[in-house]
């Protein structure tokens, strides 16, 4: 399902972010002279090493001209370097026992990259090169125009990554986060090697990145090369980005045909970007609402009314406002009364006080699944890199763990009250015979 | 390669995935542990259940999985998806504990569940705080006997299932690998659906469940694997103390054939809606039991499961025939079929076939490359590697190799791989790859020709 923009996020985060290092003792950070940053978390338990290098650039600094810019400009780097073809690549990382790829996302893109940890070197030099060597061959670009076109084309063939296009774009409006981060068909066809160089150019730069590696390695040696490999990058004169009007909650139900099975349900919100003081709240009450089996979708709308296969309800930590999303999958004919059975749901958590069970068993999900998402150390170099990006700080999960702690059954109902004021419904569904 | 499952694609938010019948690649094998965690030790209880442990105290979780040798194959032509549907029906409740009330102990402390149907066991897995191991096991020992199956759930459980069949349908390249295997395997067990027809959904009644349910899950028929934050001895005892108590019983399971080689060559073509070809071919290879599996496996990785494997560079980079392609290798017990799938233009689905064909008798004419062979071993040792990072990675591989395999075999595997040489792929090629008899499923789109 989902939108492949916001999924990699979607899928990762659903669950809630993912903490920093296990210790502050195993996680070194260093920011080079020229303003790239390097962070190292030691984790002695299995053979292997995982590499995150985001970059900020992504949906967020996108227009409707050029929606999809920046996935598409990482499409285009794992196509080949300098010293390299997209074949010697895929085979220098084989032979590494790895994996390697790159895309962009709403408020960062990234090259990511997995080893036997004895090659994390050798890892480590790849991601160097794919990001500070790309060839961005004018063949390479119109042929991954392609696949990425068919990869636009497959989306709009999924009744679910259809809904929540649907849903993004009519929740943010004139906001980027509206755009789907792999972009539109007429967008891409318009993408050119020049557009493309542009845009990676403009972007990468040492002040806007961040490395981080988490694995069987030591922190000197991995500082030490780092420094070497991105240290000879030129500095840049800092810019800061320029602020984004708030999109604007309208409400509206739109509905959508489209052949299949099921019918899609999605109801959204605008809600607080993940430095606000009301992303802890937001998040428990996605918990109670649709967090696991036990949430409050699954149970009443699956388990006990069977109205759908997929329930869910999900809230993402982004820079800008976030979402808070309900999702149902359901046969075509229960679509009326399934809509109806979320719309009863939003009411009542707008109308009554959830009850000290509910409200612990959300917090205790939600912190739960918030420390196993964090056990691989592919998770661990994504969000010491994530979050030193969003500038929240090596600080942050512990902050957001006792945030959600101190979460109390009035602060869901304010949130509540506050965010689900007008949400807007989007329905893709078969059409009526 | 048969050590992972085919197709890392996402296809549904993890947390709805209640009931995924995993296809398509059988999951993790293992071999020597490299990493900081002690070997596993396996015991016998005297009333057969096997108990796998070991320590893992990379997190402060433990994951108890419970694997039952009961799946597809087993059920009767007219039990189609009883299997599955019996999974959906495990956690809502036994005697003792009311619907609702398992789901909501095992999240409240932050732990999730979730099981699995294939065609030749279940498996129910939970991951909780290693604090709460003895309520894991005491759940997982009264789920294993004594679901109670209320009616009012089983109603409910069938719009579920309902849902189910339309939530695989609309996913192309889930159903199609699905379609797939009811085509190459036809009249052996592994042909039938693993999810229930919408006729069987409405008329199945509460005592069926429970005759297959009283039938199947005993003793000797169970494995509980236990990995985390707990000492082995802890584990023992609390296991004495549950599953130990469960009674004896024969573990009768109806006798399954080794799949046999195609007779004519297995076609269906499927009419769809999506804008967008799919291309699935198949190859009936050996059982995981085989002495071919290393030779096949590696095969299969050099073949497609990597964006340098020859599939990839061929018909994806050079020739430009599909948007994505790969292989997998399901190795079951009694049948082990090679897939490869495509992503492609229905203009392109007859040039692509041959092109994937081109690929395979060059394996078998000139053989593979050192280097190939080098890669694969390293990507295996690899996905090992990486499995050591959670307690319910090692916990899934060594389930599912005590239900099909052996867990010796399991932890012998990779040395095993290490020593397959070049010819010994390419003579696998040659002895399974038919350049014509092989089974194909193409989903065509309904704008289309």
């Amino acid at each position: 399902v989902i939108r492949s923009g916001l999924a990699a996020l979607l899928v990762a985060l659903l669950l809630g972010p993912a903490a920093a290092g296990a210790g502050a003792k195993d996680v070194h950070r260093e920011r080079l002279p020229n303003g790239f940053t390097v962070i190292v978390r030691e984790n002695p338990l299995a053979p292997v090493v995982a590499v995150s290098l985001l970059v900020a650039m992504g949906t967020r600094w996108e227009r409707p001209e050029t929606a999809g810019l920046s996935n598409f400009v990482h499409a285009v780097m794992v196509k080949g370097t300098m010293r390299r073809t997209g074949a010697e690549i895929a085979e220098t990382v084989a032979a590494l026992g790895g994996k390697m790829s790159a895309s962009g996302d709403v408020d960062y893109s990234e090259v990511r990259g997995t080893a036997l940890a004895r090659f994390w070197r050798e890892l480590l030099g790849l991601t160097a090169e794919l990001a500070l060597e790309p060839r961005l061959a004018p063949k390479d670009v119109d042929d991954e125009r392609d696949y990425v076109l068919s990869r636009v084309q497959r989306r709009a063939d999924n009744p679910a990554a259809r809904a929540f296009d649907e849903l993004y774009r009519a929740l943010y409006g004139a906001h980027p986060y509206a755009l789907p981060t792999l972009g539109t068909l007429d967008a891409l066809k318009r993408f050119d090697h020049a557009a493309v160089g542009a845009h990676y150019r403009a972007f990468y730069r040492p002040d806007r990145m961040v490395l981080a590696v988490s694995g069987q390695v030591a922190s000197a040696e991995v500082l030490a090369e780092a420094s070497r490999l991105f240290g000879g990058m030129p500095a840049a004169a800092s810019t800061r980005d320029p602020a984004i009007a708030s999109p604007v909650a309208r409400g509206a139900r739109i509905v959508v045909e489209q052949a299949a099975q099921q019918a899609q349900i999605l109801v959204g919100a605008l809600a607080p970007p993940m430095d606000h003081p009301d992303h802890a709240p937001v998040k428990v009450l996605a918990t109670v609402l649709g967090g696991g089996m036990a949430g409050r979708l699954f149970a009443e709308l699956r388990d006990r009314r069977g109205l759908a296969y997929t329930a869910t309800a999900y809230y993402d930590p982004v820079r800008e406002p976030g979402a808070l999303v309900l999702y149902l999958g359901t046969a075509p004919d229960n679509a009326e009364r399934a809509e109806q059975a979320l719309a009863g749901e939003v009411a009542r958590i707008r109308d009554e006080r959830v009850g000290a069970d509910d409200l612990a068993r959300a917090k205790g999900y939600l912190l739960g699944r918030y420390t196993m998402d964090r056990r691989t150390n592919e998770r661990q170099a994504w969000s010491l890199a994530f979050y030193d990006l969003m500038g929240v700080g090596t600080g942050y999960p512990e902050q957001y763990r006792r945030a959600v702690d101190a979460v109390t059954a009035a602060d869901v109902e304010r949130v509540a009250r506050r965010y689900l004021d007008t949400p807007t419904t989007v329905i893709v569904r078969p059409p009526v015979r | 390669m048969r050590v992972r499952p085919s197709g890392a694609t996402v296809v549904g938010f993890a947390l709805a995935l209640a009931a995924l019948v995993a296809i398509g690649g059988c999951a993790t094998a293992r071999g020597g542990s490299p990493g900081s965690v002690p070997a596993p030790t396996r015991a016998v209880l005297p009333n057969g259940v096997v108990v796998i442990t070991q320590e893992h105290r990379a997190s402060d979780v433990v994951a108890l999985e419970l694997w039952v040798r009961a799946g597809g194959r087993d059920e009767a032509p007219d039990e189609g998806g009883l299997s599955h549907f019996l999974e959906h029906m495990l956690f809502k409740g036994t005697a003792t504990r009311p619907p609702g009330s398992i789901d909501r102990m095992i999240e409240g402390v932050g732990g999730t569940s979730n099981a699995f149907t294939s065609y030749d066991y279940t498996h129910y897995d939970i991951v909780v705080p290693a604090g709460e191991v003895r309520a894991g096991i005491e759940l997982l020992a009264d789920i294993a006997v004594n679901a109670s199956f209320p009616q009012s759930e089983l109603d409910r459980e069938r719009q579920v299932l309902f849902e189910e069949i339309g939530l695989l349908q609309d996913d192309p390249e889930k159903y199609l690998v699905r379609r797939l295997y009811e085509v190459a395997y036809g009249d052996h067990p592994y042909g039938r659906p693993l999810l229930p027809s919408r006729e069987q959904i409405t008329s199945l009644t509460r005592e069926r469940l429970a005759a297959y349910y009283r039938k199947h899950y005993v003793a000797p028929n169970m494995t509980l694997v236990v990995i985390g934050a707990v000492a082995p001895d802890r584990v023992r005892a609390l296991v004495d103390q549950t599953f130990g108590r469960l009674p004896r019983a024969p573990a009768g399971r109806p006798r399954v054939a080794v799949a046999p080689p195609f007779g004519a060559p297995p076609r269906a073509d499927v009419r769809r809606p999506e804008k967008q070809a799919y291309l699935a071919l198949g190859w009936m290879t050996t059982p995981i039991s085989g002495e071919d599996l290393f030779a096949v496996d590696l095969l299969t990785y050099i073949l497609g499961d990597s964006p340098s494997s020859r599939l990839n560079q061929a018909v994806r980079e050079r020739e430009r025939l599909v948007y994505a392609i790969e292989s997998g290798y399901g190795a079951w017990e009694k049948g082990g079929l090679v897939t490869v799938t495509a992503r492609l233009e229905p203009q392109h689905l007859d040039a692509a076939e041959r092109a994937i064909l081109d690929v395979i008798r060059r394996v078998k004419a000139e053989g593979v490359t050192e280097a190939e062979r080098q890669r694969a071993i390293v990507t295996a040792e690899s996905s090992y590697a990486f499995d050591i990072e959670t307690a319910e990675g090692l916990a899934k591989s060594y389930g599912q190799a005590e239900s099909i395999w052996s867990l010796d075999q399991e932890l012998a595997y990779l040395a095993r791989l290490r020593q397959v040489t070049a010819a010994q792929i390419q003579a696998a090629a040659r002895r399974y790859f038919a350049d014509d008899n092989y089974a194909r499923v193409r989903f065509v789109p309904e704008s289309a020709r």
